[in-house]
């Protein structure tokens, strides 16, 4: 589910974060004369003559940057495309068994079905469904916008005693993880109530 | 779910600072599995930190491919001076002020880059008990407090009211025209509480109500 995008997002910036860190605090610590020993002079230039002549004579050098700049893109859009991903779920197979013949449903015939029963309960404003993560053990995200009702409770009982059992049973489930997030629009007897 | 539906007409008027009433489903919370999952379900993602920080880096090791590749094949694409690449590097010793200054800013990035990883962050959504434990049901904290101050705006003798959605308590603002206000404030609270209860939190929100009068 995008829990996964989470994961990546939070993981990829521990790690930039870390290089920037233990960078700038080596950086600092020879600035500082933290350990002269280990680091060098603080005196010296950042870059001494003899390594600012370093990539003149030597060829490679330019090569070898180029190739860790593109590695490092390489990894930073492959960063970037996991983390806008949404990891929707197009295709579920239904019956796995290759020998007698695989069934594949197609993912937004059941969000579509569950999306319209949930709109068909009065006092339901729209609804919205993804099937996302694996498409063997998909996870359900709906989105489910109800009327200011003096009792919520009872689209909440129709969203989780109907549809999704509903939903489970078209896609031959037990258990689906859901996700339901609620909003609440005006409802429009607001002044008749 | 059928032991699910709390009824709102269960709540009695509170006594002002008393204990929240404790819907029966709240017991799932004492249950560390559906906790830990409806906590993680809507904590923030950090995408856009994220985003960000994958869009510069793209960019920045993609200008640097670019310009060691061409100074590679001897056409560097910016004119850097070729004999000395290093330029004002060579003569800013490690000591100097702008060497430090930027070393501490590059830090500075780096340390807060991973404190926004690693900070769980205030979960977008209020949690609500489900009846089934594959379900995780949260009420977005915008929406909550929309919906909370069109409720207390409906209570007879309130002008306009404001809703805050806080981690264990929701605070309304509310201001009104009359200038007899008594039992206003309870009304207000009872019909906001009512409503918390129906929606039956997975841990419980106490109400706060703040009335104002406003002339006029």
């Amino acid at each position: 589910m995008t829990r996964h995008t989470a994961h990546v997002s939070r993981t990829g910036l521990v790690i930039i974060g870390l290089i920037l860190l233990l960078g700038g605090g080596a950086v600092l610590a020879r600035s500082l004369r933290a350990a002269p020993s280990v680091l060098g002079s603080s005196h010296a230039p950042l870059v001494t003559h003899q390594q600012a002549g370093y990539p003149a004579q030597n060829g490679w050098v330019w090569w070898a940057v180029a190739a860790a700049c593109a590695i490092i893109a390489l990894l930073a859009l492959w960063w970037l495309a996991a983390q806008t991903g949404t990891r929707t779920v197009r295709r579920l197979p239904l019956e796995p068994d290759r020998i007698q013949g695989a069934t594949v449903l197609r993912a937004d015939a059941a969000t579509g079905a569950i999306a319209d029963e949930l709109e068909s309960y009065p006092s339901i404003r729209s609804a919205d469904a993804a099937l996302q993560g694996s498409p063997r053990a998909p996870g359900l995200r709906l989105s489910v916008t109800a009327e200011n009702r003096p009792d919520p409770a009872g689209a909440r009982a129709f969203i989780e005693t109907e549809a999704l059992p509903h939903l489970r049973t078209a896609l031959e489930r037990d258990t689906i993880p859901t996700v339901l997030r609620l909003q609440f629009s005006r409802a429009f007897d607001r002044h008749l109530a | 779910m059928s032991d699910a539906a709390s009824r709102p007409g269960d709540t009695s008027v509170l006594p002002p600072g008393g204990g929240p009433p404790r819907p029966a489903r709240a017991d799932a919370w004492s249950r560390s599995g559906p906790r830990r999952r409806a906590r993680r379900a809507f904590r923030p993602r950090r995408t856009i930190p994220g985003v960000l920080v994958a869009a510069v880096l793209a960019a920045a090791a993609i200008l640097g491919a670019i310009q060691a590749v061409s100074a590679a094949l001897g056409h560097p694409l910016w004119t850097v001076p070729h004999r000395d690449f290093a330029g004002p590097l060579q003569t800013t010793p490690w000591s100097g002020t702008g060497t430090i200054s930027v070393a501490a800013a590059v830090a500075f990035i780096g340390l807060v880059l991973i404190l926004i990883a690693v900070i769980p962050g205030r979960p977008r959504a209020i949690v609500l008990a489900s009846g089934d434990d594959s379900v995780v049901v949260g009420v977005t904290r915008r929406s909550l407090r929309r919906s909370l101050a069109w409720l207390a705006e409906d209570v007879a003798g309130v002008h306009s009211a404001k809703a805050k959605a806080g981690r264990r308590s929701v605070t309304v603002r509310a201001t009104t025209r009359l200038v007899d206000t008594a039992g206003l404030r309870e009304n207000v609270q009872t019909t906001v509480q009512d409503r918390l209860t129906a929606l039956d939190p997975l841990w419980p929100l106490r109400v706060k109500v703040r009335l104002r009068r406003r002339e006029g």
